[in-house]
């Protein structure tokens, strides 16, 4: 903002001020710095690091409750009884519909839009209870089989414990509005072990704006939590990633194949949530008792079928498609197979996320695309592997339209930035078909399901921004000088219209002045008088053209008229902006 | 009256005591307590979690080691895959899914998770000689000599001087199947270097050093092992052999006997004796016999060369770019001098006996490229020819 310093601030500020080392002296003093850092703001980044040390030991917890589900419930080898395959998920879903009925009724639904709901509703508010319904429900869910994936809770119960926190520590309105996607960045990194692409996920999807303010408490809680992950769990990534290559450039155009075929499968993924979702809700309230059963008998008998891969969060099977164990067809098959699967799971209202699926669904479609182009051109040196990691990407810019962290997902995950290339190809072709064909992205379509109305982060990644310079208008009547006499400024006004005159100072700056005043100045006859020092605003502010226009509301209401000049040259008037210019500008936005 | 004080005071107290706790220092305090009580709550539950998943996968792990050793491949992959269900990053289950899978000869799988391991520990000795092993499969040569040399120099858990002399064993047959003879006889003299004084391991490195034609070497290692160990058949008669391809054909006949008083049943050395005996016996141009027995010889030479002549048609010209006749044939040029060979022609003309043993050698030698290896006497003089190549009387 190019607004000048008030004269009369300057005068007050110049009083005010103490010696320079006296300032210092008092600014350090104990008391004072005790009081700094339980200033708000400076308590909100604390609080931010206890969040992430929190949210990643919860998400530890989680992580084991899920492993130990699963060692319960499915069995300690990688082969399968068949009748533990059915009966696993079966009863475990029966379970999961009477806690989610009588005791969590919140755990149903997507954790984003539920954190998304205490930024833009609740005022932070998240009940502790969900994030307790959300581990158990889930790691059940997951543990046995049901085709979810754990960040989604994990990213819930971090925003819930975030919540839980800033209650207690009595945060003001606005602080706890912003607590809740702390707590979820937090909960996200420790679920993916991966901090950037959590801090853009949370960035991108739930707040939808970068400030300063805000990105400083969710980076420190996304890396505290990851911290306090690897702790327990280990640094590892998490699949073996593969050696990366990319030979030729003209394989490029294999991997946008690979966006293309990525897109469409995202818009069938995210199409039959839209569709099965509420026709699943509709259904009478006592079959909800038996959706996740069946759901989860479903997937059993898919597993007892030849695929059990589609059981539980999948990343094993990730780790091994990107090695080459499976054929491009069966790849095909299991990548088809994921998204029936995740769909019964999802819709049925087991509790758990779509992000480990989605992953799944990206690689095994990745490796397949790259197998079956490895088939028809053996000359391409194409390594499944690399593709796995790209589909990942695709899916997470596809289905869930957050393409900046689908990229740096797949690098983060990676550890390989030689692979930048392909995944921006690959997602934007993804993206562009998935934004096309799907106009509404799936979060907002689950937001809109569950019969809230979430502001749209792609909408307000995408809106269009009022300017400036879409309001100023040309300047109408002379500009006067401030150093010409008070008689020639009434003669350069002769004739022209307006009432508000603006005035350009010296050696530079702006002011305004009316033609009444200037008559006044005559009759008093102080005509002979240089402008300047008779005006009554000694300042006014400018602007730029290419500033916000909501930068100019601040003062069109004070200022009749408000100087636009180039940035290059303050002196050189690129027109004016006035109360009237900006409403009907903004009306006529808002007319479409 | 006190009482009633008393009774007024306590929720002021207890007010106070809210006020106080709920002040943000005070909250910062407990929430520090509750979070290291948390860390100590998540910690006790890791290290029970950590337990029961080491278990565990010790417990496929030892499965998967037994099935490996009853050759039950498939088994074994299913267990060490279990196992690392528990131990993800755990090295020596993933070494042993990647041995299993070799054994299934699933190459690329197993080279997809030796080469995690290799990037997690490239001084591995088994990982490396596997890796190369899987290399030498697929024919990329070179990656498989610089997996294996790593495997030479790598760190081996036990016996790390025999597992490396028995990669570099590995690596020089590699190398020798692929005729790099050059390569191999490099590495050979590396292994002799630091050999032991083992007689077995001597005589198999003057084997490896006879497959890569480094006889002078392959000589040195046998005679090393017969130190010894004097009286081992095979090592005598592969000194036999080295001093034969040698050309030093007194001493083949010495260990080539020694050979077959030890072996009686070894008919190669027998067949390499005979050959080395006529060599000494058909070879007019040795030292210490009289002017009559060496032109007993020619004329034997010359009549063998003959009769191998009439057995095999040969064209005019000579293969070796020596002795070419214009306008005639061997067979013309053996007519021709035949009339000339007799003792006292011999006698008469000393230069007789070298054109006629030229024209044996050209012919013994012609022969051989176009009718074949000879046999007998044939070879006798082929290698009589060799062997006394510019020499004349």
């Amino acid at each position: 903002m190019s607004l000048q310093a008030d004269p009369e601030s300057e005068v007050l500020a110049d009083h005010a001020e103490p010696p320079r080392a006296t300032a210092w002296i008092y600014e350090h003093s104990p008391r004072n710095v005790w009081r700094a850092v339980f200033r708000e703001d400076n308590f909100f980044l604390v609080l931010s690091v206890f969040i992430g040390v929190l949210s990643g030991l919860a998400v530890v917890c989680f992580r084991y409750a899920i492993d130990w589900a699963r060692l319960y419930l499915l069995g300690t080898g990688v082969v399968l009884t068949p009748l533990r395959v059915l009966l696993a998920p079966t009863l475990a879903g029966l379970v999961i519909a009477v806690l989610v009925i009588h005791f969590f009724p919140r755990t149903r639904g997507s954790g984003v839009n539920q954190t998304k709901a205490a930024l833009y509703i609740y005022n932070g508010q998240i009940p502790f209870r969900t994030a307790i319904g959300k581990f158990i429900t889930a790691a059940l869910a997951i543990g046995s089989g049901h085709s979810l994936g754990p960040e989604d809770p994990s990213l819930q119960i971090g925003a819930s414990l975030a919540s839980v926190l800033g209650r207690k520590m009595r945060l003001s309105r606005d602080r706890m509005r912003l607590i809740a996607p702390v707590g979820a960045a937090a909960g996200l990194a420790a679920a993916f072990n991966a901090p950037i692409s959590a801090v853009l996920f949370v960035i991108e999807e739930v707040i939808g704006r970068w400030t300063a303010g805000i990105l400083g408490s969710v980076v420190l809680s996304a890396i505290s939590s990851v911290v306090v992950m690897r702790w327990f769990l280990g640094s590892e990534s998490m699949f073996r990633i593969p050696a990366v290559e990319m030979s030729q450039p003209s394989e490029l155009i294999a991997y946008a194949v690979l966006g293309v075929v990525g897109g469409i499968a995202s818009v069938v993924f995210a199409s039959g949530i839209g569709i099965l979702r509420p026709a699943f809700k509709a259904l009478p309230r006592w079959t909800q008792y038996f959706q996740p059963a069946i759901a989860g008998l479903l997937i059993g008998i898919i597993a007892v079928l030849g695929a059990p891969q589609v059981m539980g969060a999948g990343y094993e099977y990730i780790d091994q498609a990107m090695h080459g164990q499976f054929t491009w067809q069966f790849l095909a098959i299991l990548a088809g197979l994921k998204i029936v699967a995740t769909l019964l799971s999802f819709v049925s209202g087991t509790p758990g996320g779509m992000f480990a699926p989605t992953l799944f669904i990206g690689a095994m479609l990745g490796a397949a695309v790259g197998g079956a182009e490895r088939y028809m051109f053996p000359y391409l040196t194409i390594s499944p592997g690399t593709y796995a990691l790209v589909g990942m990407g695709v899916l997470f810019a596809g289905f869930l339209r957050v393409p900046m962290t689908s990229v740096f997902m797949v690098l983060e995950v990676s550890g390989n930035y030689s692979i930048i290339v392909p995944v921006i190809v690959a997602n934007t072709f993804s993206y562009v078909i998935s934004r096309g064909l799907q106009p509404i992205p799936i979060f907002d379509m689950l937001t809109r399901q569950d019969g809230l109305e979430l502001p749209s982060m792609e909408e307000l990644r995408e809106e269009d921004i009022l300017q400036v310079e879409d309001a100023m208008q040309p300047v109408e009547g002379p500009v006067l000088d401030a150093e010409e006499t008070v008689e020639k400024a009434l003669q350069h006004i002769d004739g022209s219209r307006g009432e508000d005159l603006l005035v350009r100072l010296s050696p530079g700056g702006w002011s305004t002045v009316t033609r009444d005043h200037l008559r006044a100045l005559a009759s008093e006859g102080k005509g002979t008088g240089k402008l300047g020092p008779l005006l009554l605003v000694p300042r006014i502010p400018y602007l730029h053209p290419d500033l916000p226009l909501e930068t100019a509301l601040r003062y069109i209401e004070r200022w009749p008229l408000v100087p636009v000049v180039s940035r290059a040259n303050f002196q050189q008037l690129e027109g004016v902006v006035s109360q009237r210019s900006v409403l009907d500008r903004y009306r006529e936005f808002g007319e479409g | 009256m006190p009482e009633v004080q008393e009774q007024k005071a306590s929720p002021q107290r207890l007010s106070r005591v809210r006020l106080y706790v709920r002040q943000r220092p005070v909250m910062l305090v407990l929430l520090t307590a509750l979070t290291v009580a948390f860390f100590v709550f998540v910690a006790a539950l890791s290290r029970a979690y950590k337990d029961q998943q080491t278990a565990l996968g010790n417990r496929w792990f030892e499965r998967g080691i037994a099935d490996m050793s009853g050759k039950r491949y498939q088994a074994a992959v299913k267990d060490f895959r279990a196992a690392l269900l528990y131990s993800r990053d755990n090295y020596t289950y993933q070494l042993n899914l990647a041995e299993a899978l070799l054994g299934m000869n699933r190459r690329a799988e197993a080279s997809a998770y030796l080469l995690n391991l290799w990037d997690r520990q490239p001084e591995d000795g088994l990982v490396n000689l596997e890796l190369a092993r899987i290399a030498a499969q697929k024919g990329q040569m070179q990656q498989a000599v610089r997996y294996y040399h790593d495997a030479v120099y790598a760190v081996w858990p036990s016996q790390q001087e025999r597992q490396r002399r028995e990669v570099r064993l590995e690596l020089i047959g590699l190398l020798l199947q692929s005729n790099a003879k050059g390569q191999a006889q490099a590495e050979l003299i590396g292994l002799s270097e630091n050999a032991d004084e083992d007689p077995v391991q001597l005589s198999l490195l003057g084997d490896l050093f006879m497959r890569a034609d480094d006889y002078e070497h392959a000589l040195a290692e046998y005679r090393s092992s017969l130190k010894a160990d004097a009286h081992n058949a095979k090592t005598l008669a592969g000194a036999g052999y080295a001093a034969y391809e040698l050309q030093q054909y007194s001493l083949a006949e010495h260990y080539l006997q020694d050979a077959i008083k030890r072996d009686p049943n070894d008919k190669d050395s027998a067949e390499r004796l005979k050959t080395t005996e006529m060599v000494l016996r058909m070879d007019p141009y040795q030292r210490q016999i009289s002017q009559s027995e060496r032109v007993r010889l020619v004329i034997e030479a010359f009549t063998t060369a003959g009769e191998r002549l009439q057995r095999c048609a040969v064209p005019s010209g000579d293969g070796a770019g020596r002795g070419v006749v214009q306008g005639g044939t061997l067979s013309d040029e053996w007519s021709a001098l035949k009339p000339q060979i007799t003792q006292r022609g011999l006698q008469r003309n000393a230069g007789l006996a070298d054109e006629a043993m030229d024209l044996v050698f050209r012919i013994e030698r012609q022969t051989s490229v176009n009718c074949g290896a000879p046999s007998g006497p044939d070879l006798a003089l082929l290698l009589i020819s060799k062997l006394r190549e510019g020499n004349r009387f």
